[in-house]
């Protein structure tokens, strides 16, 4: 029994590792520009079509459309925060929500008049047979995923702490208009915050290609429970968001074994509704207060 | 929206079945198309008095019509209940649910609010889909011929009335709200929540009561949808539903019963007329959501206020700023 | 009483007796806590300790939302109107505790209209007693800022409040503007307490009969403006210490 329940959990953990990186730049771009990305997922679906029809199309080796897929993603970070959100700088926080579930209806209405709604397969990124360890059935897949998630959260956590960018993100966080007043490229920092954060949606979608099939819905799934790992998390705390995704992953996961897969994330949602009416910013949430 | 345009646009709406007669058979399917967009435009409104007017955002709005429908549809597969039962039954079980969401609403940041009522819209489409000795599963359920108060009303026609009437009632309904003591709070609620407080509005209850309206409204919409289709799926409910309202709502002009009804207008017609190309309907419509938010924020309605305000100077200002000069 | 935000004391074993009727001023720089004080009286604050009695009814027992109906009104440092509303609806939200129609509005019962046909003839006398009427159908919005606060002070008044907290109601306004609100507080004085926060001193010695001067949170002077004015306590936390004002005297 121990055995099966490590199992779950380790998928769980490979599962939870998606779930987090997709929180990590849901957070990102929250913590540089206070708005929450509902396009977030379909923005990495849309970089992850670039992989694919460089891969399948134009017969480009993996990490080279890898790389590609990031790097649209990027640029198409930096052309939403530039183009659409830096106009709704002052607008109320409606319309900031309303713009990103336009775009998301846009990018993957778009993406589905290109290239329609049947999956499509990507060649795998590991081809590797699995690995039996003490019992336990290992995919290389899920050990990538999980690697991913370790280094990427630490350079994120040493960006941060130590870089001039890093801090000068920070600094946007806390105070936008004192930030520019000192002299920091607000501007640029906020495009280069979005197009970091789309980047790990590429990488999220990427990874999870093979098991979702790229598809214009492809992220729809992983997206709404990387959400609810943000708020788990508190929605501001890159910590938080790495700890909920990996602890929703397991959960899922053990949905998944022991009640039905397909009410998973209904009893998410309830789940979700009772954390949050308990703790109001997350698990790990801090309180804001109003001014008047 | 003024007066005299609604009392001709209502008009204009019931006259119709009577044209329709000249196109024949195909008449059916057109008084079907208006007919489902009659309901429509209740969601829209209905979701505009929670999103519009009190400033609650709701992505799952297709929830609560899906419960609506599915209560009147079982009911009445079951034990025959009637088009009237069956709107109040999917209005009120609809409304008790939004309690559900109701309560944390109270607490919870505008962005959590909306990821939340997206579970909510995603929870109630895979329960439906699940819970197949309910509510058979995607197989869905059929009613029997719809039947209001003794009366037959299971042609086209009459349920074109029937839905036209709810319509008509619907938007009266929450016009009237918003002339008072209620419909005011909404609005301050959205304005300044500490203002309102302040004022002697229970914040609280009042968004509460907020969500319970919108929540009838949609349910009892649903039931008049299953009964208008004959047919209830969860196909019919799910995220993309709730993304449409949403986008009818923000097309028409938020804190508007004309601009939701505009919206529902538009937004149908989008979808109908794209409805064989995967994903343009999609593109199409979040490109206007997109348009209207960055260019045009008070949608279709502010638009054509404009073109009118240009026209007539407002009275009383130009006196005010004589004075202070 | 005092009021605490984490660390911060913003207001220490504060001791005030307001009179039932008159004008009340509470003075002080910026900082000194005075904010506080009055969303601490409205129940915006809720992190109080010590207590507030209005004719015998504990004040800190209430919600923000109850504040009303206990005879407590406020306006605000930046008006907070509703721009959704017209000015006259504005004022009718100011009745919200004194109506008592529920959904029923939405049927236009005989007893719902009746309660809104009194509640418009009341804000209606409140915004004919300001001069306002004529902009009653108006959007706060579009209108100039002196009418802006005037409203917001209005939007109080309607309730017939026992306790009337303004939240320096001149601040922003233009000199061609004051009077009239002026006239404003100086007639509900006569009706109720008054508590202004105010920074000029020139407006309060006209207007209010009494005057606390606060600083850190602490009550630093107490009596009559004309006296304040030269009160070596009151000079020192508002124009600082007498080499400083000679160098900005001179600096002018």
């Amino acid at each position: 029994m121990t055995q099966y329940l490590l199992q779950i959990a380790l998928a769980g953990l490979a599962q939870g590792s998606l779930f987090a990186l997709t929180a990590l730049g849901l957070v990102m771009i929250y913590n540089a520009s206070s708005v929450v990305n509902f396009a977030h997922g379909a923005m990495g679906m849309a970089a992850t079509y670039v992989a694919y029809v460089l891969i399948e199309e134009v017969g480009v080796p993996f990490p080279l459309a890898f790389a590609a897929a990031l790097a649209a993603a990027f640029v198409l970070g930096v052309v939403v925060q530039t183009l659409f959100l830096a106009r709704l700088r002052n607008a109320p926080l409606m319309s900031q929500v309303v713009v990103t579930l336009g775009l998301f209806m846009l990018i993957q209405g778009l993406v589905g008049l290109a290239f329609g709604y049947n999956p499509r397969r990507m060649t795998e990124s590991i081809s590797l047979a699995p690995v039996i360890l003490g019992g336990l059935v290992l995919r290389p897949q899920d050990i990538l995923e999980l690697a991913l998630l370790v280094v990427l959260g630490i350079a994120l956590a040493a960006f941060f702490a130590a870089t001039k960018i890093g801090l000068g993100m920070r600094a946007i966080t806390e105070n936008r208009y004192a930030a520019r007043l000192m002299g920091i490229p607000v501007g640029r920092l906020l495009a280069a915050a979005w197009g970091a954060g789309v980047m790990l949606s590429a990488v999220v979608a990427v990874l999870a290609a093979p098991t979702t099939s790229v598809t214009p819905n492809m992220m729809d799934t992983i997206v709404v429970y990387g959400f609810v790992a943000a708020i788990l998390g508190g929605f501001g705390s890159m910590w938080g968001a790495l700890v909920g995704g990996l602890l929703l992953g397991i959960v899922v996961n053990m949905i998944d074994a022991f009640v039905a897969p397909e009410l998973a994330m209904s009893i998410v949602f309830g789940l979700l509704i009772l954390v949050l009416y308990v703790k109001p910013d997350g698990l790990l949430g801090r309180a804001t207060v109003q001014k008047v | 929206m003024p007066q005299r345009a609604a009392l001709v646009l209502v008009a204009l709406c019931a006259l119709l079945p009577l044209a329709l007669q000249t196109i024949g058979e195909r008449q059916v399917y057109w008084l079907f198309v208006v007919s489902e967009f009659f309901v429509f435009a209740i969601v829209a409104v209905s979701l505009d008095l929670l999103m519009g007017r009190t400033g609650q955002i709701s992505l799952g709005h297709a929830g609560f019509v899906a419960l609506g429908a599915y209560s009147a549809a079982i009911l009445n597969q079951r034990f025959g209940l009637d088009l009237l039962a069956g709107m109040v039954v999917g209005g009120v079980l609809a409304g008790v649910a939004s309690l559900v969401l109701g309560f944390p609403a109270t607490r919870l940041r505008g962005h959590y609010l909306g990821i939340v009522t997206l579970g909510f819209g995603i929870a109630v489409d895979q329960i439906a889909l699940k819970w197949d000795s309910l509510t058979g599963g995607d197989q869905g359920i059929h009613l029997h011929r719809p039947m209001l108060l003794g009366l037959d009303v299971g042609t086209p026609v009459r349920m074109y009335y029937v839905a036209l009437i709810a319509l008509v009632v619907t938007a009266l309904l929450v016009y009237c709200l918003g002339q008072t003591r209620i419909g005011r709070a909404f609005a301050a609620i959205k304005d300044s929540e500490i203002a309102a407080a302040a004022m002697g509005v229970p914040v609280a209850r009042t968004k509460v009561l907020a969500f319970i309206c919108s929540a009838f409204l949609a349910g009892a919409a649903g039931a008049i949808y299953a009964f208008l289709a004959g047919f209830v799926a969860p196909e019919n409910f799910g995220i993309e539903s709730s993304l449409l309202f949403f986008a009818m709502v923000v097309v028409g002009g938020m804190g508007s019963i004309g601009g939701a009804i505009g919206g529902a207008v538009v937004v149908d017609a989008v979808k109908n007329a794209a409805a064989t190309v995967s994903g343009l309907s999609l593109a199409i419509l979040g490109g206007m959501i997109v348009l209207v938010v960055l260019f045009f924020p008070g949608g279709l309605k502010a638009l054509l206020q404009r073109r009118r305000r240009a026209a007539a100077p407002v009275s009383g200002l130009d006196g005010v700023a004589r004075q202070d000069a | 009483m005092t009021v605490r935000f984490g660390g911060l004391t913003a207001v220490h074993d504060l001791d005030l007796d307001v009179p039932d009727r008159g004008i009340f001023a509470l003075v002080g720089p910026n900082g000194a806590g005075k904010t506080t004080l009055i969303n601490a009286l409205s129940r915006v604050c809720r992190q109080v300790e010590g207590s507030i009695r209005l004719d015998g009814v504990d004040v800190l027992s209430l919600a923000p939302h109850q504040a009303v109906r206990a005879g407590i009104a406020r306006s605000f440092q930046r008006a907070e109107l509703f721009p959704t509303l017209t000015v006259l609806e504005n004022l009718l939200v100011g009745l919200h505790s004194a109506m008592k129609t529920g959904l029923s509005g939405a049927l236009m019962t005989p007893a719902a209209r009746a309660e809104e046909k009194a509640a418009r003839q009341r804000a209606e006398r409140v915004l004919r007693e300001l001069d306002l009427w004529e902009l009653r159908g108006a959007a706060p919005g579009d209108l100039p800022y002196g009418h802006q606060k005037l409203l917001d002070v209005a939007r109080a008044l309607v309730s017939a409040p026992k306790l009337l907290l303004l939240d320096e109601p001149f601040a922003g306004l233009t000199d061609a503007e004051t009077p009239r609100l002026l006239d404003c507080i100086s007639a509900a004085g006569k009706r109720c307490a008054v508590l202004m926060i105010e920074h000029h001193f020139e407006l309060l010695e006209g207007v209010a009969e009494r005057m606390t001067v606060i600083d850190f949170g602490r009550k630093v002077a107490e009596g009559a403006p004309a006296a304040m004015r030269d009160d070596p306590e009151v000079v020192r936390c508002y124009l600082g210490t007498g080499r400083e004002r000679a160098t900005a005297e001179a600096a002018c």
